[in-house]
């Protein structure tokens, strides 16, 4: 009942929010416009007046790309180089959006408020990006303890049958994939509680984050799940519709990117929920706390 | 010679049961050498221990005096021998780790002691520390129509560090284990200038070029090994913890065996040829996959080329610790190359599987020297692999196919050699160890590959296939050279079109194979004037419009085509005019640059060099067309995609 009660509180705030995640959703697409518009213009001037694209009109045609001689590892290197900054661009603004997010999803009542937004952003910008920072890290640690180590020392070893590699490779991800709802409850009590803490520190709120995620573990551990299951299906959705709609005219492509943006808009939409449901549900045990503290200074 | 009559005896008896019939009905070969071999397997010291005899005929006209083997297994003794100076690295440093083959006794038919006659010899490089090669003076020569047979002792000693032979383990590939003569060629044979042997060092590149024999192999090894070869299974007895195994194999060029406890054993059949696949019991799903690719190979080679002659043939898909063993052929039995898991969509376990079939023509039927001419074995071996995954894994997924992406199996060849840094830095002309810059593996087998298919484009499928049925029929069993081949091409191109293409096709192979440059095609420009006062009479000669309007606008349309690389190739183009009306137009391709100009009411809209891709050595495609109303929509939806995936990729990333 609990869960439910903290996903539809969660729900009730996202709704209330949901400028704020136009207005990140506008931002990533922005970013993202930044770097895909240069390299389609430095297609459409590698390509010319070829009619070579005609075969790109059935897919991603190696032979294609192959065939553009000095041109494709500078458009490569442009990839790549642009992907990476993107990536890492992407991080700091997630990280200043998601403060905003955070700020208006902590509010029960009220309006929209873009100054706030803002506001809450930038004042929690550093706190989220080391917060975000760390926690990236921990998560690359764990995936090189859990799943990269045993799969190369299974792989290195000769005497073992080749099927070992494929089942440890199974467990160990199955392993990893069920520790990441601890992880992003770790960091979502740790951003949900610097939002409403402002004085405590970044590391320190890091802390506040497993204590919260360890006091109720099972109930928040299943509301997670529920909400990574729920942002999952948007990227099944792209995965399995979007590579085999291949438009021959111009709407079509149009088509395919409006799609394509409200499958991602939905994801973020998902994701602001969960943010709103752990908020409201590590608002439901500071509370529960606080009043289990007062009840005992009464009886004192 | 004069033999001991005794042992002359017994070596004639040798003689008749190699060439007696127990596998085909009649010889396939002139049978030049023959081997009986009874092997022990020592699978504690990794050691073969054996006694071999042997007899090569002279069926030359030539008095020829001494005998050249090979010892290939010694090319595994140390980082100083040809082999592994030429890859680099080395065999390992512990004495279990080399690998060697060491002759304890050698007499010829009289029962003379040739051992102290032995001679090391380094015909390719000199190199004193190779001993992969030896030479015996006979003590008297071996006048034409004489046998030459020997009786020897020799233990080989399997490498460590499986690269096509060794052991890992319980596993053992052994190849390349026995001394094996060299092919004597008389003047005259593979355009000689005059007799002697043909007997290579072991190279990093190449290993294969003998003569086609009879082999009776008996192995005697510990009873739970589960083995396999290119000979048919005559017999096997187990007695105590010791197993024998007999094999016959007749009119192969080599004979190979691997011996592993671990081995699923999974038999077939394709018309009268019984398969047997071996691989390890994890890959026991991808049997079909495997047999499937090998029936495919056989029935289109069989179609397309000539028959499969033997009733047998066995394959190996190594275990993960043998996977050096992985990719080898041996005519009757060759070695796939696979994993516990490979994806569906991904056709390399099939690739492997077709192509090192393949080499039971290119090199085992069709003997031909892969130390002198490696384009005629692995690069006419790779065409063939290449038309057989496309045509029955998808035109363009032979090797690819994902709903994502596809690659054909020819399209991945091609690009290999034309985005190749240095495809231009040698020709097909090289013997397999002079290949400069790491260039071997790309000019041996996807330049001459790509060669072929533009081949076929240009004198087309059908005639093709009836170079490669009349090179099989007159050269199956033989060892033609370059020169043969393309004296077949030669020959059954002009039965088929005549003077066409000239009177032979020297024209093509010498700016291909023997030549280093490159075949690239451009269109220049497309220019569409109008007329403001009438030139002349419209152009009507094309025929491509039924009714030319001399009414409205009048326009001088010209498609300039340039030649930019060396190459000189027959051209055709395709010219697209806006009301329609298209024009196909042949160009030799010889000079530097070829304009076609048309007059009339039209316009040119779109020129296409190729159009139906048949010119495969193009190294740029993309300048290959032109049109004047670019289409941008697929690079719309590219940049669309990459947007997509990017901004799914930090929603997913980012906390």
């Amino acid at each position: 009942m609990k869960i439910i009660n903290s996903l539809g509180t969660g729900f009730i705030r996202v709704v209330k929010a949901v400028k704020g995640i136009i207005i990140t959703w506008f931002c990533f697409y922005f970013l993202v416009l930044t770097f895909v518009y240069p390299l389609r213009k430095s297609l459409d001037f590698t390509f010319g007046s070829s009619m070579i694209t005609e075969r790109l009109a059935d897919g991603f045609d190696f032979e294609v790309f192959a065939d553009l001689g000095n041109a494709l590892p500078s458009i490569l290197s442009f990839f790549s180089t642009g992907f990476m900054i993107t990536f890492f661009a992407g991080f700091l603004l997630n990280a200043f959006l998601t403060a905003g997010l955070f700020g208006s999803v902590k509010k029960d009542s009220g309006r929209f408020s873009a100054p706030g937004f803002f506001s809450a952003g930038a004042l929690n910008f550093w706190p989220f990006f080391l917060i975000s920072l760390l926690i990236t890290f921990g998560i690359i640690f764990l995936f090189i303890i859990i799943v990269l180590l045993p799969v190369s020392i299974t792989a290195m070893a000769e005497t073992l049958p080749e099927r070992s590699i494929f089942l440890v490779s199974l467990v160990s991800g199955i392993v990893f994939l069920l520790l990441i709802p601890v992880i992003l409850l770790v960091a979502d009590n740790s951003r949900s509680f610097k939002t409403g803490h402002r004085e405590v520190p970044a590391l320190k709120s890091i802390g506040k984050g497993f204590s919260l995620t360890s006091s109720d573990f099972g109930r928040s551990y299943l509301m997670m799940l529920i909400l990574i299951l729920g942002q999952v299906v948007p990227g099944i959705a792209a995965i399995l519709f979007l590579p085999a709609w291949k438009p021959v005219t111009g709407g079509g492509v149009f088509l395919l990117l409006v799609v394509s943006q409200l499958l991602f808009f939905a994801r973020l939409f998902l994701k602001t929920w969960r943010y709103a449901s752990v908020t409201a549900r590590m608002d439901d045990i500071l509370l529960t706390n606080t009043r289990g503290m007062e009840i005992q200074q009464v009886n004192n | 010679m004069k033999y001991k009559s005794g042992l002359l005896a017994g070596l004639i008896s040798l003689a008749a049961v190699l060439q007696a019939q127990i596998i085909n009905k009649t010889p396939l070969s002139e049978r030049i050498t023959g081997y009986t071999i009874r092997a022990v397997l020592d699978a504690d010291a990794k050691t073969v221990s054996c006694t071999m005899e042997a007899f090569w005929v002279n069926r030359s006209a030539d008095p020829v005096p001494d005998i050249q083997m090979h010892l290939y297994m010694n090319a595994f003794k140390s980082s100083r021998t040809t082999f592994y100076r030429e890859r680099g690295g080395s065999p390992g440093s512990g004495e279990l780790d080399r690998g060697w083959i060491d002759i304890t006794s050698f007499t010829d038919g009289n029962g003379n002691d040739l051992l102290s006659l032995m001679e090391f010899i380094s015909p390719d490089d000199g190199n004193t520390e190779d001993r992969t090669v030896f030479r015996v003076i006979l003590p008297e020569p071996a006048m034409p129509g004489d046998t030459v047979f020997i009786k020897t002792g020799f233990v080989t000693k399997l490498p460590s560090r499986i690269i096509r032979t060794g052991f890992s383990g319980d596993f053992f590939f052994v190849a390349q284990w026995f001394p094996k003569f060299g092919v004597y060629e008389p003047a005259g044979m593979r355009f000689a200038a005059s007799g002697g042997w043909n007997c290579h060092q072991f190279h990093a590149n190449s290993e294969f070029y003998s003569n086609h024999s009879v082999y009776d192999v008996e192995i005697t090894l510990p009873a739970r090994f589960i083995t396999g070869s290119g000979g048919l299974l005559m017999s096997e007895t187990t007695a105590g913890d010791l197993k024998t195994v007999i094999y016959r194999a007749e009119d192969i060029v080599d004979f190979a065996w691997t011996a592993w406890p671990g081995y699923s054993v999974v038999n077939d059949r394709w018309r009268n040829v019984d398969i047997t696949l071996m691989l390890p019991h994890d890959r026991i799903k991808q049997v079909d996959r495997q047999l499937t690719a090998v029936k495919n190979a056989l029935g289109y080679l069989d179609e397309n080329v000539g028959p499969y002659p033997w009733p047998h043939l066995t394959f190996v898909d190594p275990p993960a610790i043998g996977a050096g063993a992985g990719g080898m052929e041996y005519t009757t039995f060759f070695t796939s190359s696979s994993s516990y898991f490979v994806p569906s969509f991904f056709y390399l376990p099939e690739m492997v599987t077709v192509h090192e079939f393949g080499h039971a023509y290119f090199m085992g039927i069709l003997a031909s020297n892969e130390f002198e001419e490696p384009w005629l074995d692995e690069g006419v071996n790779s065409y063939w692999e290449q038309r057989i995954m496309d045509h029955f894994y998808g035109k363009n997924s032979g090797m690819i196919n994902h709903r994502l992406f596809k690659l054909s199996d020819i399209a991945m060849g091609r690009m290999n050699y034309t985005r190749f840094p240095s495809r231009q830095a040698s020709s097909n002309a090289e013997f397999s160890w002079n290949y400069p810059h790491g260039t071997y593996g790309i000019i041996t087998y996807s330049k001459a590959a790509t060669i072929l298919h533009t081949l076929e484009g240009i004198i087309g499928t059908e005639t093709m296939n009836n170079v490669f049925r009349e090179y099989y029929r007159k050269w199956a069993f033989r060892h033609p050279s370059g020169r043969d081949f393309i004296n077949v091409v030669s020959e059954v191109v002009r039965k088929e079109h005549g003077l066409k293409f000239g009177p032979d096709m020297n024209w093509f192979f010498d700016q291909t194979i023997y030549g280093t440059g490159v075949c690239d095609y451009k269109i220049s420009d497309i220019l569409n004037r109008r007329i403001t006062k009438p030139e002349g009479p419209a152009d009507l000669s094309d025929g491509a419009s039924a009714s030319v309007d001399t009414t409205g606008p009048q326009y001088t349309s010209i498609a300039r085509l340039e030649r930019v690389g060396e190459l000189k190739l027959p051209v055709e183009v395709l010219i697209h005019f806006n009301n329609g009306d298209e024009i196909f137009e042949t160009w030799d391709g010889k000079a530097r640059y070829r304009d076609y100009e048309y007059q009339g009411s039209r316009k040119i809209e779109w020129v296409k060099i190729d159009p139906e891709y048949k010119n495969k050595m193009d190294v740029n495609l993309v300048n290959n067309s032109m049109t004047t109303i670019p289409e941008r929509t697929p690079l719309r939806r590219i940049a669309g995609r990459i947007a997509s995936f990017t901004l799914f990729f930090l929603s997913i990333m980012l906390l």
